[in-house]
């Protein structure tokens, strides 16, 4: 679950009052400047000023301080309130900022209470620091996705246009070619078909990785999805000699996630079973639900993911070495896609692989309800 | 007389690599390197087709141009225009979360070309555009 800084201060406050047996709490954090900034209250009037008062330092320095009403002209309390104590919030010698609490009629805090919320405001201040890193990653991670979006939009568009020159060229529209001058040719259109596969899929990792960049989800149909890929993928598995056998599934059964990314993920996993079995092979795609849950096999009878890449198999760039060595055309980034994709649709994928025989890839998600888009 | 067709491109290499397949195919081709110069040639040349890149200086030239042209307004400066095809070159691939295809509601226009450009289909797709708009005529 993710609990942001917001979820944290609401929860200390509530149990800081709980605690202390306290009329009212308040959080103030220190910000710019070192000043300290008034960040959830609970209890106290909207008219309260909310800045910083003299005692909010001297509990910075360490430890708790009390003070009544009374006894402390000076210090500002809000209207019917008698009491007030007041603790640091600090992780590791390092100070967030103070957590008060007021009670508004006798008795006045005792020590034992001061104990109780110093002990409270430690495990507080670790949840908001615990808090305030994850926000922190999670606006790394968003710059990151971002910045791989632009530069791969900035690095597909000069590909495209190289890439068309030398079609035309190719095909003849700029004269007439030698052999010689065609294979050089195809050589670097098979180049360029390269880099342009591999920005394309970082820029799917990138998405796959930004949620505001992903499209909204919904109950998608299995059938269609699968019966998509597979539908891209004949041409190319009859060209290499290679069956690819598929059926549809006896039931309508849909995944929660989006149409596009599920059909990546089924894309990439049929695409690699053709690419890595030998012409007169053969790669299966089943499905089926197991209880509350849907699966999809895809099995190859090629040449096996080695034990020892195992492991890395995930990895963005990794390419066990019979993959290389097979000089088949590959980013490397192909499994990591599918991996992060099953995940964003809470599912898990698992991989069975014998050297020599063959591979079989089974992912498995949720059970969505009826489908309600893509069938 | 040859059929005209305009190409609406910023990228010069990008014109070079449409340029050669329609010429070779006896097409009289124009070019315009903005949105704004696309508008203007469309008056002076009355092209039989435009290729409109979506992806110019700006993400929402190509719109413009193509809004325009296509206004539903029978006063607009356009009016006259309007039955010119429109073929759109768009690099977006078909896999990312945007999409844009003939039938979509996301910019008036009759038919699109993925870049990188196929120039076989590049020329069926402008043949068989031209025909069409010929026929309704």
């Amino acid at each position: 679950m993710r609990v942001s800084e917001e979820d944290v201060l609401d929860l200390l406050t509530a149990a800081a009052m709980t605690i202390s047996v306290a009329d009212a709490a308040a959080v103030l954090l220190l910000g710019e400047a070192d000043r300290l900034v008034l960040s959830a209250r609970r209890g106290l009037p909207d008219d309260f000023p909310p800045g910083e008062i003299p005692l909010d330092r001297e509990a910075l320095s360490g430890r708790p301080v009390g003070a009544s009403a009374a006894d402390r002209p000076d210090v500002p309390f809000p209207t019917g309130f008698s009491f007030l104590l007041c603790v640091p919030l600090t992780v590791a010698a390092h100070p967030l900022g103070v957590l008060r609490v007021y009670r508004q009629a006798s008795p006045p805090f005792s020590p034992a209470d001061a104990e109780r919320l110093l002990a409270l405001a430690a495990v507080g201040a670790a949840a908001l620091q615990a808090a305030q890193g994850v926000a922190e990653l999670e606006r790394i991670e968003a710059a990151k996705s971002r910045f791989i979006h632009v530069v791969t939009h900035e690095l597909r568009s000069p590909i495209a246009v190289a890439q068309s020159l030398v079609r035309s060229v190719v095909r003849g529209y700029a004269g007439s070619l030698t052999e010689t001058q065609k294979d050089l040719f195809a050589r670097i259109s098979a180049r360029l078909d390269f880099l342009e596969r591999l920005v394309n899929d970082l820029l799917d990792l990138a998405a796959s990785r930004a949620p505001e960049l992903a499209e909204e989800e919904c109950a998608v149909a299995l059938n269609s999805s699968v019966g998509r890929a597979v539908l891209l993928l004949m041409p190319r598995a009859e060209e290499k000699g290679v069956n690819l056998v598929a059926r549809p599934y006896s039931e309508e059964l849909a995944v929660w996630g989006t149409e596009e990314g599920l059909d990546r993920i089924f894309v990439n996993l049929i695409e690699n079973g053709i690419k890595y079995t030998p012409p007169g092979g053969t790669v299966t795609v089943t499905m089926g639900r197991d209880g509350d849950e849907v699966w999809v096999r895809v099995s190859d009878t090629g040449i096996g993911i080695p034990p020892e890449a195992m492991p890395h198999l995930f990895e963005e760039f990794y390419r066990a070495p019979n993959a290389r060595a097979l000089n088949a055309v590959g980013t490397g980034l192909g499994l990591t896609i599918v991996k992060e994709l099953v995940e964003r649709y809470r599912g898990r994928i698992e991989v069975k692989s014998q050297v020599g025989e063959g591979t079989t890839f089974i992912v498995t998600f949720p059970a969505a309800g009826p489908p309600t888009c893509g069938f | 007389m040859p059929d005209k067709i305009l190409i609406v491109e910023d990228d010069p290499d990008m014109v070079t690599a449409l340029r050669m397949p329609l010429e070779a195919n006896g097409y009289e081709v124009y070019v315009a390197a903005s949105g704004q110069e696309g508008l203007q040639k469309v008056k002076e040349i009355n092209p039989d087709l435009i290729i409109l890149d979506v992806m110019m200086e700006t993400t929402t030239a190509g719109f413009q141009l193509s809004l325009q042209l296509r206004s539903p307004d029978p006063k607009s400066e356009y009016a006259p225009y309007r039955h010119i095809p429109i073929l759109i070159l768009t690099a977006i691939h078909t896999t990312t979360s945007l999409r844009f295809g003939p039938d979509e509601a996301y910019l008036p226009v009759d038919d699109f070309v993925d870049k990188p450009i196929d120039p076989e289909v590049l020329l069926s797709k402008v043949r068989t555009l031209i025909e069409k708009s010929r026929a309704q005529k």
